[in-house]
């Protein structure tokens, strides 16, 4: 019992990156019918923005510009670094948006992935080039002993990054739902060819769209940074394909499902490594994908949709 | 600033006078005008190419039309430019003016007394130009031949993705099933090894059943398809591109568990069966049967699919079927270049076929243009030419490759030349009396350049 | 009319020009070495060491003035081409050096993956290859022209199998691999053997694996904990060992990690901590402590990049030193590539006791050297301390 408690506190820890990543390519996907390839990537810069952020932060308080007690330092400088880097990582997605998809609008959908690759092995290769190759070890943000609750093992990193990535999750689905902004992306999703008739401007939507998925992306990197303290320019590739496959699980333009399906990604991969040979977990895993693809060819939450709705 | 707009406008109209003079110089030039050209730019290269080069400085002829000497050494830059012009540039334009009437009189010629002829003659020039010019080194030998493979790639996931509209991912996947098939059939029945212990035939049968292998590989590929197909055509949609996916990392892992196919570790001893004729006699085959796919029934039908699944459901069109058979067709292809590729190689491992090959093989699509075989090969060509000719930028090259990608996608968003029907018949013909008339043939030659 | 006047003009003059080509061949001055590294890709880090390593090597010949070769001195030039660690770029770039640059020989490409498909054109094309660090038999399998200057997993594995057991004493083990990557994939497959034949069938209590790219074991890790092993074997490159070693202790592993050469690197204490003092893993040098010249090419790699170098730089550095030394014994250089190309892969054949800074090292006949391997362990300072060394 302790271990499978244990998984599922693995589980969740996995399936909160999943998740937050899987929301940023949902919204692309929801919003605008796009594949946003160059997210992994987004997040990739994401997890450096809040790397130099952090340590920037940590810098100034270890020459005294923050003269308070250790822990209320470090969470102060996780706040700091959450929401700085989450504001300059969401102007990076803009500039993804304003360089690789505006100039392709009227253009299959496909060849504006392919672009969103491109600017990613871009993003990727120009980190190689500046900061060379040695990979980079994340600050520890979120110190703590290891805590044993009825003999699982529990740090006070996986509590923080599970219930931040929930609360940003909550707070991106209120967005979505109940405010004026988020209702002008929900009408996007239905139907972008009446709603710019109506007054709302499918660029700004495209930029609030990228801007917030790439927010995400940022939180995502930071607490990645904490909980795997090892970046390197290539670390958002294996995981953005992932995500992509569970924001598409998830169903289309539906926050709560990509949520959900990343992490079920989570879940799925960390159980069949626990419970079956752990040499097949891709096989497995992608395979438990297929065969819930087949069942459920929407998704999740994903409503059937009509050819007509594609660019 | 006036002067500025002037200048440009003066520059503008020049350009437009200097096209304008090139048209007329060169459109009359039927395509066998300029293949014979190519053919006699690559002798001369032959004959001359060495001591020219050493004439100008060079150690030796500059093996991609100079480009990764002068961008390891800057100083090579004129000399590589009079090299190209002196070889290349200035026989191919002075052979194909010059042989105008001839060429035209012996393409009418040919096709007047059978097309299969004209077809043949083409080709013979086109690869004897091929292998004349990669002749000379075998960095070029290799060039061509992956290059070679690349069209065949391509060529299959233009299917998919241009001619039907999914979004496949599924392309590396095909690959591998391919490349480990065809090894595997090599492998156990010519070379043996410490698995599969001794051969089963004897090797000198070898080149001769090798297609036997590649068509298994390309068999055991379209089963693999299925395993996608099946969940993915019940709706429309982009679940083909998750389920693809999906099939691409169960493929990885399936070959990585496989021990007796060397796991991680991969497979090697694949005889150098897959010579530059064959791979250019099998690209061939895969240009001509992809072409005459996509411009028969059952291609007319698939377009009719990607522009609007319901209306070509209400004219008979049987959606799915069609849909399945193009499928497999693709994934047929890729598997046999897959067989190719492992013994251009030699070698065979699971982590060949990863998200890095997907990139590369989707980038080629959208770059050469959808829906268009022309396209295609343009996109494979010149992104691996590109590819070899900016080695010497090492780290910058994954920036500037990407970077003209997407000035490419920003001016052209569908691709180099998309939604362009390759007519061969229309290529073999004479071009007299169409003046102005730039037809694709002009494609060809200039890809070679 | 006028046109064609024009153009035969041109064709005419084109022709002259050409008459006047004559053929003159320089001589040799200049002995060119071609690295094949994988600066671009999944490791950037293998590649930028190679490199690193390989120029340092050049500044050292163009500081004596070039290289002796039976008494004339000759220029060095180095060809460094990038393989983007990809199987079939590598091959190609291998072919460009030796048809285009007309290298003498080869040095890289570092990883299997693109040494063996590599080999196989270099043997084709009768140049003499030396992989520093691809340790799968099939890259000099049946290939007289290539070598390579690592120790091979057969030999690896029982080493650090005995290790254990003498030091520790414990008869439980758990492994720890990437799947995807034929490097851990092989020396834990080698291990497991020499573990399971000392130790009986079903001592190796887990054998659990992950794919390249994977950051979270705690799956694998939570079983290997609950199966009962006395300490985990991990096979693994640096950046994976860092957090395998941390995830591990926060779920409340206490016994020994020990790891294998590919954890030789600065960056395993960089990025690991704390977490990893005290572990123990073989490898082919230890850089802390180590003496004379292993020190001086340690203290001049930090000094010019600004970190200790890992096993890649050191094995590179050791195969250049293999390669001038099987240049300077073939003992004159004609100028007929062929033969020069013979020359050196007979001496390189030829060469014993080869003193390395890694090592001693004799060629086999297959062309894989026999070497030493020392045993090192991390120690409270974050440097690698040499514990012991076993010689086969």
């Amino acid at each position: 019992m302790a271990f499978f408690m244990q998984q599922v506190v693995n589980a969740l820890q996995r399936g909160s990156f999943y998740a937050l990543i899987a929301l940023g390519y949902s919204m692309v996907y929801g919003v605008l019918m796009l594949f946003n390839f160059a997210h992994g990537d987004v997040f990739m810069v994401g997890a450096y923005i809040g790397f130099f952020v952090s340590s920037g932060l940590l810098a100034l308080s270890a020459v005294g510009f923050l003269s308070l007690p250790t822990g209320v330092t470090l969470a102060l400088v996780l706040v700091l670094t959450l929401i700085i880097s989450m504001l300059l990582n969401s102007v990076v997605g803009m500039l993804v948006e304003r360089i690789g998809y505006r100039p392709l609008r009227g253009a299959p959908r496909a060849s504006a992935a392919i672009t969103g690759l491109m600017i990613g092995i871009i993003l990727e290769t120009s980190n190689l080039a500046l900061l060379g190759a040695q990979r980079r070890s994340f600050p520890d943000l979120i110190p703590g002993e290891t805590i044993h609750v009825l003999g699982v093992n529990i740090t006070p990193k996986k509590i923080v990054i599970v219930a931040v990535s929930l609360l940003l999750m909550f707070g991106l689905h209120l967005f979505v739902r109940r405010t004026k902004w988020g209702m002008a992306m929900r009408a996007m999703a239905y139907d972008y060819v009446v709603v710019p008739l109506m007054g709302v401007s499918i660029n700004t939507i495209a930029l609030l769209t990228f801007g917030l998925g790439s927010a995400l992306a940022a939180a995502a990197g930071i607490l990645y940074g904490v909980a795997y303290p090892v970046l390197d320019p290539y670390m958002g590739v294996l995981f953005g394909w992932k995500a992509f496959v569970a924001a598409i699980v998830g169903g289309r333009g539906s926050v709560l499902g990509a949520g959900l399906a990343g992490f079920l990604l989570g879940f799925i991969e960390i159980f069949v490594a626990a419970f079956l040979p752990s040499t097949m977990r891709d096989l497995i895993a992608f395979s438990i994908i297929l065969v819930i693809l087949t069942f459920r060819p929407h998704g999740f939450f994903g409503e059937p949709y009509s050819a007509q709705l594609r660019l | 600033m006036s002067a500025d707009e002037n200048l440009r406008q003066r520059l503008s109209s020049v350009g437009r006078r200097v096209r304008q003079w090139l048209r007329v110089q060169f459109s009359p030039v039927p395509l066998l005008g300029w293949f014979l050209a190519a053919l006699v730019a690559v002798i001369l290269e032959m004959l001359v190419g060495t001591p020219l080069a050493r004439l100008l400085g060079m150690s030796k002829f500059p093996v991609l039309f100079g480009f990764a000497l002068a961008l390891a050494q800057p100083v090579y830059i004129p000399s590589a430019i009079v090299y190209v012009l002196l070889i290349y540039v200035l026989p191919v334009a002075l052979v194909a003016r010059l042989s105008i009437r001839l060429g035209n009189l012996l393409a009418g010629w040919l096709m007047r007394t059978s097309p299969l002829l004209s077809v043949v003659v083409h080709l013979g020039l086109l690869y004897g130009t091929l292998h004349l010019w990669a002749g000379l080194s075998d960095y070029r030998v290799l060039v061509v031949r992956l290059m070679l493979i690349a069209i065949m790639l391509t060529l299959s996931l233009n299917v998919v993705n241009g001619y039907m509209g999914e979004f496949s991912c599924s392309h590396p996947g095909f690959m591998a099933l391919g490349a480990y098939a065809a090894s595997l059939f090599s492998v156990l029945f010519f070379v043996g090894n410490d698995a599969f212990g001794a051969p089963l035939l004897p090797i000198g049968l070898g080149p001769f059943l090798f297609p036997l292998g590649l068509i298994l590989g390309g068999a055991v590929a379209a089963l693999g398809a299925l395993l996608v197909a099946i969940p993915s055509f019940r709706t429309r949609g982009d679940y083909l591109a998750i389920i693809s996916l999906a099939f691409m990392f169960i493929i990885k892992s399936l070959f990585e568990n496989l021990e007796f196919l060397g796991g991680a570790r991969g497979l090697s001893g694949q005889p150098d069966w897959a010579s530059l004729p064959v791979v250019f006699a099998w690209t061939i085959l895969c240009v001509w049967t992809i072409n005459n796919f996509v411009r028969s029934t059952v291609g007319k039908a698939l377009n009719a699919v990607r522009d609007g699944e319901l209306a070509a459901d209400a004219m008979t069109v049987d959606t799915r079927r069609t849909k399945m058979v193009a499928f497999f067709f693709a994934a047929f292809w890729a598997g046999v270049a897959g067989g190719l590729f492992a013994h251009v190689l030699r070698y065979v491992n699971p982590g060949t076929f990863d998200l890095k090959k997907l990139a590369e093989v989707l980038a080629m699509v959208y770059l050469g243009g959808l829906n268009s075989v022309v396209g295609s090969i343009v996109g494979a060509v010149s992104y691996n030419l590109l590819s070899e000719a900016l080695r010497p930028l090492e780290l910058y090259k994954w920036i500037i490759i990407p970077l003209l990608f997407i000035m490419v996608m920003i001016f052209r968003p569908t691709g180099l030349i998309a939604f362009r029907e390759f007519d061969v018949v229309k290529l073999l013909h004479p071009r007299e009396g169409t003046p102005g008339h730039a037809g694709p043939g002009a494609v060809e030659p200039q890809a070679e350049r | 009319m006028k046109k064609r006047t024009v153009w035969t003009g041109l064709t005419l003059l084109m022709l002259l020009s050409m008459t006047f080509v004559g053929a003159c061949g320089p001589g040799v001055d200049t002995i060119k070495i071609g690295i094949n590294a994988p600066l671009t890709g999944d490791i950037p880090k293998v590649g930028e060491g190679t490199k690193y390593a390989a120029e340092m090597w050049l500044e050292d010949i163009n500081a004596a003035g070039g290289l002796d070769v039976g008494g004339t001195t000759y220029k060095v030039e180095l060809f460094i081409e990038d393989n983007e660690s990809k199987g079939e770029s590598a091959v190609a770039a291998n072919t460009k050096l030796i048809t285009q640059d007309e290298v003498l020989v080869i040095v890289g490409p570092q990883a299997s993956k693109q040494a063996v498909p590599a080999g196989g054109k270099a043997n084709e094309l009768e140049t003499p290859m030396v992989s520093p660090w691809s340790t799968n038999p099939d890259t000099t399998l049946d290939r007289p022209w290539v070598f390579r200057a690592c120790f091979l997993d057969p030999f690896q594995g029982p080493v650090v199998a005995n290790f254990v057991q003498e030091e520790f004493g414990y008869t439980k083990a758990a492994v720890l691999y990437d799947i995807a990557s034929d490097y851990p994939k092989g020396l834990a497959e080698f291990f497991k053997m020499a573990w399971e034949e000392a130790q009986g069938a079903g001592s190796v209590v887990t054998f659990e694996s992950f794919t390249t790219g994977d950051t979270d074991f705690s799956a694998q890790l939570t079983k290997i904990k609950e199966s009962g092993a006395e300490f985990i074997f991990t096979p693994q490159y640096y950046n994976e060992v860092a957090l395998i070693v941390q995830q591990a202790h926060e779920l409340g592993w206490t016994a020994p990690i020990v790891g294998s050469d590919s954890w030789g690197s600065a960056e395993t204490v960089e990025l690991c901590g704390e977490d990893c003092y005290g572990l123990f893993f073989s490898t082919h040098y230890a850089a802390a402590g180590a003496v004379g010249e292993t020190k001086a090419f340690i203290d001049r790699y930090n000094e010019n990049h600004g970190y200790v170098p890992d096993d890649v730089a050191a094995l590179t550095w050791d195969t250049m030193g293999i390669v001038q030394r099987a240049i300077q014994d073939c003992g004159e250089i004609t100028g007929d590539i062929k033969a020069d190309r013979k020359c050196v892969r007979d001496a390189l054949a030829k060469i014993t006791d080869y003193d390395g800074i890694t090592g001693k090292m004799t060629f086999t006949e297959e062309g894989d050297p026999i070497k030493c391997a020392v045993l090192v362990r991390i120690s409270e300072a974050g440097e690698f301390e040499f514990y012991e060394q076993v010689c086969p």
